[in-house]
Parts: C-alpha cells; structure tokens; sequence
C-alpha cells in the first residue's frame, strides 16, 4: 500500500465508523458534495436505498468531514462503495486510508475478500493498490462498462478461486420496500 | 396552497413543492445543500451545516419526482429569513427558482409574516430584484468565501393568516397544509379518555 497521509496542512487525518446519526449525515454530505454536486448523479441513483443496510467509514482532517466510504457486507466479500473525497482534499491518499480501515474492519469480522466495481477509467488507481480484476481481460469497448475487481483482507493470504462470475453478484440485491424514493435507473 | 405543481404540457418538467416534514425529506434537503455548496462552491462542512438546521424549516422542490432543489427558513418576530437556497445543477435554467420563492412567501404569508429578508450572494441581485427584493442599505459583507448584500422583499398581509383568534385545530395542522383536516383533529373523535390518569379516577368519572 502507498503511504498514507497522516496529516494534511498540519491538520491530524483519521477515520471513523459512523455510529450516530450526525456521523451518518456527514458520510452523506461528503457522498453528496462529489456525487451530486460534482459529477451530477441523480439523488435516487446515489441513495439508492441501502444507505442503512451498510457501515459508512468517515475521514476527518482535522474537524472537516473530508471523505467517506459506503461498505456493504455479503456472505463471501465485504463491499466498499461510493468512495469520496472533499476536492480540497485530494491528491494526499486520503482513499487509500479509509480503503484500509475498511480493510482492518473486514479482517475484524473475519472477511478474507473485498470486492468492488470500479469504471475503466479508475482501472489504474485500483490495480495500484493491489486489487485485481475478477474476471481476466475482456473487451474494453464501451468507457461506463463496470469491472469487478477483489482484493485479499490479509495480503499474506492470497484468496481463494473466485468462481462468482461477475453478473451474481451485481445487481441482485433488490429494493423490495422502496416506496418513497423512486428506484435508480443504474442498471450495471 | 398544499403543492405547486405546474407541468401542463409533456415536455414541461412536473414541479412539485412542499414543506420536508419527514427524516427523508430532510435528508434530501441537507444531501442538495451539500451538492450544491459543498461540491460546487467548497463550502467547509461546518459552516455549511451550522447549527441551525434543528431551528429551522426546510422546504423541498421536486422535478418530475426527483430531488432538485430546497430553502432553508427561519423564522424571527419581525421577518422569515430564507437560506441556502439550491437548484440542482441539472435543473438549472428552467426558471424553477420563481416557484420555490413564491411558495416560500406564500408560506411566510400563512403564518401571518409580512417580511421576508435574506444574504444574498451579490452576483444574483438581479435575479432576485425580479422576484421583488431590494437592498436594506449598502453594506456589503463576507462570510464562506462569498460577497453578500442584505435584501428584503415585503408581503402582502394574508386576511386569513394564522392568529390568535384562528381556531386552535387550525394552529395544529400541519404547516404547509392549514386547510386541510389535519391528523388531531380527527383524533378529537376519540373524546379525551384522560389516559394520564389512574386507572381508578378514570372509572370514577
């Protein structure tokens, strides 16, 4: 792993579990800021419904809620989604830190996969970082194509054969009460 | 005056407006603002999450059922002070700000104010001399890296405001909606079982 920021402008980096609610909507206010605000995802795609059926890891600089970090928890690998940081903020590894503590918090639970979907434009930023596509190559043809790609909790503990193929596990976990918000329209 | 909806034609976007009255909406409301001034404008969290959330009301405006704008209201004895007004950026360009303003006086007019005032980024004084606001005086101030003027817009009384002297189920409604029968009054056809009471006293009586 790269090396990880301890602080930034002299202000302290650390990270945390969001417990209560205050620390919920901070998580949801970073997700927000870049999601929403920046790149111009639809509130509904964002908060897609499983907001409270997932862990949100918070970074802090100093006081400042600086990024967050959605993970979801299946049977066979843990989930990190919806990773953001602040734009001020970027470019000090702050990612990184809360991929870590997501890392730490898997191992906790005695997870030994983490799996996520990332676009092809982020392959680079991932494959530093140690993670590794779940289904070698295929065609590259279209730029919003989705790969899944996983990573060992333990790095001394390469993973198992993965035999997931990668359309099982996308985009079966439906919102079966959405009533309120109408349901996202990202398909995978 | 319970929602604004306009959208006459298929290719008009569907406007609807209420008061966020639930966790939800509330949600919605804050996840806009830091959309908005957050990502677009680097606001810092803490000052655009400042402490008055909880004091205030929050109004959210819907585009064809989607989250796409909000006002933050506060209420003084002498003026309603609107905030953190937002359009999604997608959302832009529409005119849909007219119809949250309006709605947000119109609501302001219910509860019997006759002023709103409100910090306005200078840049937007002309958009908001359209809606009917002038300048209190020439001070120009500075607060989350913007230049604001203080600006005003006076209200026609409402006849039929909430007062003293409007029925007291009146005052319990919900506030976006006065003129509807509201939840408590139809719990008045429950009677008033005293359910604070002893068990004892309440078979006595």
């Amino acid at each position: 792993m790269s090396t990880i920021a301890q602080s930034i402008g002299g202000e302290a980096v650390t990270t945390k579990l969001a417990m209560r609610m205050e620390d919920s909507l901070q998580a949801f206010a970073v997700r927000a800021a870049c999601f929403i605000g920046e790149l111009d995802v639809p509130f509904s795609e964002e908060f897609d419904g499983h907001d409270f059926g997932a862990t949100h890891i918070i970074a802090y600089v100093g006081d400042e809620p600086a990024g967050a970090l959605r993970v979801r928890w299946f049977q066979s690998f843990a989930m990190p989604e919806r990773l953001a940081v602040i734009q001020r903020f970027r470019g000090h590894n702050v990612g990184a830190l809360l991929l870590d503590r997501c890392r730490a918090l898997a191992e906790s639970r005695g997870c030994n996969m983490l799996y996520v979907q990332v676009l092809p434009s982020d392959l680079k930023y991932w494959e530093k970082q140690g993670w590794r596509r779940l289904v070698a190559e295929e065609g590259s043809g279209n730029p919003k194509r989705i790969i899944a790609m996983v990573k060992a909790v333990d790095p001394n503990k390469p993973l198992p054969d993965v035999e997931a193929p990668e359309a099982v596990v996308l985009h079966r976990e439906s919102q079966l009460d959405s009533t309120g918000i109408p349901r996202g329209t990202v398909s995978n | 005056m319970v929602e604004l909806i306009s959208g006459r034609t298929a290719c008009e976007p569907a406007v609807t407006i209420k008061l966020a009255s639930t966790s939800d909406e509330l949600l919605q409301c804050f996840a806009l603002r830091a959309a908005v001034f957050m990502g677009e404008q680097a606001c810092p969290y803490w000052e655009e999450f400042d402490g008055n959330d909880y004091a205030a009301s929050h109004v959210i405006m819907y585009v064809d059922g989607e989250p796409a704008g909000c006002m933050r209201l506060r209420w003084f004895q002498s003026f309603c002070k609107f905030e953190r007004c937002v359009v999604l950026r997608r959302y832009r360009g529409l005119g849909i700000h007219h119809a949250i303003n309006s709605w947000c006086k119109q609501f302001a007019r219910r509860k019997g104010f006759t002023k709103v005032y409100l910090h306005l980024q200078t840049r937007h004084m002309p958009m908001m001399e359209k809606e009917g606001f002038r300048r209190v005086d020439d001070k120009v101030f500075k607060f989350s890296d913007h230049e604001y003027y203080a600006i005003y817009c006076d209200l026609e009384a409402d006849e039929s405001a909430v007062d003293l002297a409007s029925d007291p189920m009146v005052v319990n409604r919900p506030e976006d909606r006065l003129e509807v029968e509201g939840i408590l009054e139809k719990s008045g056809q429950r009677g008033a079982s005293n359910p604070h009471a002893p068990y004892i006293s309440r078979l006595a009586n």
